[in-house]
């Protein structure tokens, strides 16, 4: 419902934007905004759109894939704008930057923006207000906690990547991601620690571990195991073992995620990533 | 041409393991009981009835050592994976195939076991045993045909199976090498080293347990890998136990896979005897079958 979107109306006009609704919003066709015709045509629309500087994704779910090869992606081409989003929109993060090279910003969407700005929590505020940096060009810092397990080192490349259930589906597809030579995040909710394990074996068998610069891993919001099927291995464990041959960056704890603290990063940018004891920063580099 | 493993005879022996999720030693009983009187011997790997404490039947060296040592043992003319669950991912790329490859011998299992299926059909060529594992060998189930049709693959006996046909089929008839197993799987396997090329293969596919959002996603990474474009024909087994979100995704499973696979001239033969369900036929992995689809009746056969 269009009144869902008003808080985040509210303050993108109170960053000096203008707003304009897609026709998705507030369709419905079951657990679709719409058809697949319907999605994709407003989709296109803001594409072709000159005055559409960016376009926001309300909430992710699932859906891009159904529709991202009939998009024509030509105007974008000659005139591009900033994507914004995560989760299912990673389908489009990845797809535009191994097809055009074009970068996009990976952030929260319409259905976080706090009701009250005043009075919601102060990382929710960071992170939504980094939305609005990243589109407004400000050069990104950000940090992350320590952990014991990040591994130190320093690295630069192209930043990459997003949600992992939904990056491991891209795989052999045309819009799976070449990670070579870049920063890879990831983040996912809901998943049993088996099938993060058997998601991260798949990044490592495609040879999406092999050429990273360093390797982030975001918020995991894990489905505990069923009783009596203890997996015996931590998302720690789970990564670690994968990347042990390497010698770049990993960092935990990140904040990107499905979480409150989630920071906007602009996808297909130069970062730099530096981990060592005292904790992460990710600096993009122009 | 493929390379299909000796076919066995009385008095041949079989090994058991378990490559990935744990399973009680109670549990493989029937099993070992059903093969003796088919009139095997049987020997049972490390990892069987191996009670480690956590979801696993053995650490990865653990499962790996007693599969490699099924491999290489040359008494061992079939390993029956007694149960999948997860855990071959693991293990696979650790597997030394320098001796199986040399006297190769039946895989037998479904499910996880899919990785193992499509890593050997892919790499080396040799063909395996989609079939039922040991759980399916409940006691009173040893003479239903699914369980049945282990005994007469093995043998080398040729089977033609037969079932209804289902409306969404799309009829006509293909002739190629039949490969897939497990959705999930097979999605997952694309990109890596066992992954299939299935141009001018008969594909069966077949789930449990996966939300129909999951099953749409996957059957688009097909699509969109170029897996489903040059069939020979394409076999829908059991996808059965599905789960939905709590704004509906409005189509069935065979509503979704049909939706995606409708633009295809091959046949199609939906709810196929192949599944995570008592319906599930044993099928020679990587050897050439004809798939018929007709307006009452399914065939296929070797």
């Amino acid at each position: 419902m269009p009144e869902d979107l008003q808080p985040a109306i509210s303050s993108i006009e109170n960053w000096g934007l203008k707003v304009k609704i897609g026709s998705s919003i507030g369709k419905r066709e079951n657990t679709f905004g719409g058809t697949d015709e319907e999605r994709r045509k407003d989709f296109q629309t803001m594409l072709n759109d000159p005055e559409i500087k960016a376009i926001m994704c309300a909430r992710g779910g699932y859906g891009i894939i159904r529709f991202i090869d009939m998009l024509d992606f030509n105007y974008f081409q000659k005139h591009p704008k900033w994507i914004i989003g995560f989760s299912d929109i990673t389908v489009l993060h990845s797809h535009i930057n191994r097809n055009f090279g074009i970068a996009s910003i990976h952030s929260k969407m319409c259905n976080s923006f706090p009701s009250d700005i005043n009075n919601a929590e102060q990382v929710q505020v960071k992170s939504i207000e980094s939305i609005r940096k990243a589109m407004m060009g400000r050069e990104m810092t950000y940090s992350g906690s320590t952990n014991a397990f990040n591994r130190s080192g320093n690295g630069v490349g192209i930043l990459v990547g997003g949600n992992l259930k939904t990056l491991e589906t891209l795989s052999g597809t045309k819009s799976d991601l070449n990670t070579t030579n870049k920063i890879l995040f990831v983040e996912d909710i809901g998943e049993y620690l088996y099938s993060i394990d058997r998601m991260f074996w798949n990044l490592k068998r495609t040879g999406k571990l092999s050429g990273l610069k360093g390797l982030i891993v975001g918020g995991f919001k894990i489905k505990p195991d069923d009783p009596g099927e203890d997996f015996g291995k931590s998302l720690f464990d789970i990564v670690l073992e994968k990347v042990k041959k390497y010698s770049y960056p990993v960092c935990f704890d990140f904040p990107v995620g499905h979480q409150k603290e989630n920071y906007a990063l602009k996808c297909g940018v130069r970062h730099n990533l530096i981990v060592s004891t005292s904790g992460s920063s990710l600096v993009e580099i122009n | 041409m493929i390379i299909v493993p000796p076919y066995l005879h009385k008095g041949d022996t079989i090994g058991i393991v378990c490559p990935a999720g744990f399973m009680p030693m109670e549990k493989v009983q029937s099993c070992i009981e059903t093969l003796q009187q088919w009139g095997y011997r049987v020997i049972l790997g490390k990892t069987v009835g191996n009670e480690t404490g956590n979801y696993f039947s053995g650490t990865d060296k653990e499962r790996l050592n007693d599969f490699q040592h099924m491999l290489d043992n040359d008494e061992v003319k079939a390993v029956l994976c007694a149960r999948g669950g997860y855990g071959l991912t693991r293990i696979v790329d650790g597997l030394k195939f320098k001796n199986f490859k040399k006297r190769p011998k039946w895989v037998i299992g479904f499910s996880d076991v899919t990785i193992l299926h499509a890593h050997l059909y892919s790499n080396y060529n040799i063909a395996s045993l989609h079939a039922p594992m040991a759980a399916a060998f409940n006691y009173g189930e040893e003479q239903n045909p699914f369980i049945l049709s282990i005994k007469k693959n093995l043998e080398g006996k040729k089977i033609v199976y037969r079932c209804k046909a289902h409306e969404m089929n799309n009829r006509g008839q293909g002739i190629g090498e039949l490969i897939g197993g497990n959705l999930a799987l097979i999605a997952h396997l694309i990109g890596t080293p066992s992954d299939l090329d299935t141009k001018g293969k008969i594909l069966f596919l077949e789930d449990v347990g996966e939300y129909l959002y999951n099953i749409d996603r996957m059957f688009y990474q097909l699509k969109r890998s170029g897996k489903l474009d040059r069939l020979a024909g394409l076999i829908i087994g059991g996808f059965t136990d599905n789960k939905d979100t709590e704004r509906p995704f409005g189509k069935t499973a065979y509503e979704i896979i049909h939706d995606v696979t409708s633009q295809f001239n091959y046949p199609v033969a939906f709810n196929f005897p192949v599944s995570h369900e008592k319906e599930n036929y044993a099928l020679k992995y990587g050897v050439g079958y004809k798939l018929r689809v007709g307006k009452s009746k399914v065939s296929l056969e070797e």
